[in-house]
């Protein structure tokens, strides 16, 4: 990432914030002129939706007239059409760098495509030399393709600040690692000696917001794949060693073993420690994580339990969910302040972009609106929160 | 956390740009000392429901013959009460005008109590036929139930389970009036382009009126989806294509002129698709299918840009 891009990215952090100290009434009209004239935005930006559909069109027109090109030039030669791909794949990575740097284009949507693309043709061209040229087997060209996306997918991560290319590289290095016969080992070794370098990374200041924000979604992608490598519904089915494409699968643990057993603990363990840090580190993502892994255990201890009928578990396990909310924002309504250990029930609303996807999350999910906010909804916006990309300079 | 503007709070305190009393929460929570949780929590209740009225409904389904009639209703019955008791207990007084949630559990407690009210009316008349032939009314009187809530209670959730119980009545009459031997796919078709027509031209009622505006985009949003989906049900025939790209182009030029961002993005999308039908019946060849759209679809991207432009230029 060049230093224009990350002083860039930090002004827009900066910027965001004051948006919403105005939001709140913390400012005025003029001091959010004065600070957005101090940190001004050098880059072409747009808003969310028309992001979308430059990204999804751009998607479309390139696949397609490539498609139109490999149909009318190539269609029957194997290796010209990787050939294409590989060319195709250079150009569009270097037409991404042009509208980075020179253009200075930044969330606008097209660079996205176009970088999304390039990896993918690389990919693609990388893949016919693995198993056509080189007539490598599926399973054993696996760990090299996956190491050559989690390079790609690493430099455009660090290159142009995309967090979502890094969680990609991460998660394609712990599939090339499964293919090892200590795949399973790694896969807890490696994130446990990673996550505290990843967490102080993920707040470093001296990092531009989109490397602070990559940080993070390698520490999900880390504890995802520790969560993963300890569970003993997947030491059962063997998930680890499937992903990794492994003949033939290692015999699974023996039920009741002091092995078994282990797994089982950790499985109920991780979710807890992964809450634990944070609650003690006060970081959301590591929260959701340790949410999302604790669900998982309790549907683990479900499957080797049998608790009951699926209708029991449902309503009983729904009813405690609710109760667990509500508890919880009792709990920290009451605190003093509304606040107990840093942490608020009430909408601070710390990042747009979180809350907002939370929302349309759901609201794709029943085609229902998120709730109205409440009487408070509008008492306080801290503008904290965004730790990667920057916002975009309107609303367009 | 945001680490660039608890670097910046200082000086902007410093130069009177922010006022000094204001300077140590803003730092706290930009140094992430200080985290909401809100959204998290809303997200939990949220999910919570859906587990739990899932998991009512599952039951209902599979005791039916197990537990008795009487004993399942009742207790449904009670659980729905409480629910709505603690809502009518909290609820603010009724306005036309948006009030604010008394507090963050007052939506989720009042879908929870509506959704088991559902469940305890399909579960009555399922089991002791409450509504004889006409069993699909028991969604229309779910919707109207969800709507009547809806404005009394100003929840905008309930109010779009009430447009979606609507919509599946209409599905659901269909399906038993085995779509009163009419071609099935028409019919659905046209229910949704109405359903859709309905729910848009409601939403802009309630704007136009002044009666819970806010209720509005979660209207229109459904309204267009619903009729836009409904036209591109046809497109295996060309003349569904044109209307797509007719009725696309009109949404995407009124939102453009309005501002609605999201429904300029659908009326977008259906143009393409709807012009893009009509092309693939004149032209039968597939690489130059795909030359089209290559092109075309660069085309549009620039199209986009420079309506994006202008758009930032004209506020």
């Amino acid at each position: 990432m060049t230093p224009e891009l990350a002083g860039a990215d930090r002004a827009a952090a900066v910027r965001a914030a004051a948006r919403s100290w105005r939001r709140t009434g913390v400012i005025d009209d003029a001091a959010l002129a004065a600070v957005e004239s101090r940190f001004p935005d050098d880059r072409v930006r747009v808003g969310p939706v028309f992001r979308a559909l430059l990204f999804l069109f751009t998607l479309i027109g390139a696949g397609a007239f490539l498609g139109f090109v490999a149909l009318a030039m190539f269609s029957h030669q194997e290796g010209a059409l990787a050939l294409l791909a590989l060319l195709a794949g250079a150009a569009l990575w270097a037409l991404t760098e042009v509208q980075v740097g020179h253009l200075r284009r930044r969330q606008g949507g097209v660079e996205a495509a176009t970088s999304l693309l390039a990896i993918a043709l690389l990919l693609g061209a990388a893949g016919w030399f693995l198993w056509s040229a080189a007539k490598l087997e599926p399973a054993g060209g696996l760990p090299a393709l996956c190491l050559l996306a989690a390079a790609l997918a690493g430099i455009a991560s660090w290159r142009w600040g995309y967090p979502l290319y890094a969680a990609a590289a991460a998660a394609a290095v712990f599939v090339a690692l499964a293919r090892l016969p200590a795949g399973r080992v790694l896969w807890i070794a490696l994130p446990l000696a990673a996550a505290p370098a990843l967490l102080r990374l993920s707040a470093s200041p001296r990092l531009a917001p989109a490397h602070r924000s990559a940080a993070t979604a390698v520490l999900l992608v880390a504890t995802a794949g520790l969560y993963l490598a300890v569970n003993a519904g997947t030491w059962e089915d063997q998930l680890v060693e499937r992903l990794g494409g492994r003949e033939p699968l290692p015999a699974p643990l023996p039920h009741a073993g002091p092995w078994w057993w282990s797994a089982a603990a950790a499985t109920a363990l991780v979710p807890v420690l992964v809450l634990v840090a944070g609650v003690r580190r006060r970081r959301l993502p590591l929260l959701l994580a340790g949410a999302a892994a604790a669900v998982a255990s309790i549907v683990t201890l479900i499957r080797y339990l049998h608790l009951g009928p699926a209708w029991l578990v449902l309503t009983l396990g729904g009813a405690l969910w609710v109760a667990v909310a509500l508890g919880l924002w009792r709990y920290l309504e009451s605190g003093t302040g509304q606040e107990r250990h840093g942490f608020t029930a009430a909408p601070l609303l710390t990042d747009r972009g979180r809350q907002a996807a939370l929302e349309a999350g759901l609201a794709v999910l029943t085609l229902h609106p998120a709730a109205r906010p409440t009487a408070d909804g509008h008492g306080f916006e801290g503008g904290g929160g965004r730790s990667g990309g920057g916002g975009a300079s309107g609303e367009f | 956390m945001n680490p660039d503007a608890a670097l910046a709070i200082p000086a902007l305190v410093a130069d009177g740009v922010l006022p000094a009393e204001a300077a140590p929460r803003l730092l706290r929570v930009a140094r992430g000392e200080l985290v909401s949780v809100h959204a998290e929590l809303r997200a939990l209740l949220y999910a919570g429901v859906l587990v739990l009225t899932g998991g009512v409904g599952l039951m209902v389904k599979e005791n039916l013959d197990r537990i008795g009639p009487v004993a399942v209703a009742a207790a449904l019955g009670l659980a729905e009460a409480a629910a709505l008791a603690w809502t009518l207990r909290v609820a603010p007084p009724f306005s036309w005008q948006e009030v604010p949630s008394p507090n963050l559990a007052f939506d989720y407690v009042l879908l929870l109590g509506i959704l088991l009210a559902a469940a305890d009316l399909a579960y009555c008349e399922a089991a002791f036929g409450l509504l004889g032939a006409h069993r699909s009314w028991h969604l229309l009187i779910v919707a109207g139930i969800a709507g009547l809530a809806a404005f009394r209670f100003d929840s905008r959730v309930v109010f779009s389970l009430a447009l979606t119980s609507l919509a599946a009545w209409r599905g659901v009459s269909l399906a038993d009036a085995g779509a009163a031997g009419w071609n099935a796919t028409a019919a659905w078709r046209w229910n949704a382009i109405a359903c859709g027509i309905l729910f848009a031209g409601l939403g802009i009622g309630l704007a136009r009126w002044r009666r819970k505006a806010h209720f509005e985009p979660v209207a229109v949003h459904l309204g267009c989806l619903l009729a836009l989906g409904g036209i591109a049900s046809g497109l295996e025939r060309p003349e569904w294509g044109g209307a797509l790209l007719l009725a696309g182009a009109a949404l995407a030029a009124i939102a453009y002129r309005t501002r609605r961002f999201p429904l300029f993005a659908y009326g977008v999308v259906a143009a393409y698709v709807g012009l893009t039908r009509l092309l693939v019946e004149a032209v039968h060849d597939f690489a130059a299918g795909c030359l089209w759209i290559g092109v075309s679809s660069i085309l549009l991207v620039g199209g986009l840009m420079a309506a994006q432009r202008r758009m930032k230029e004209a506020a």
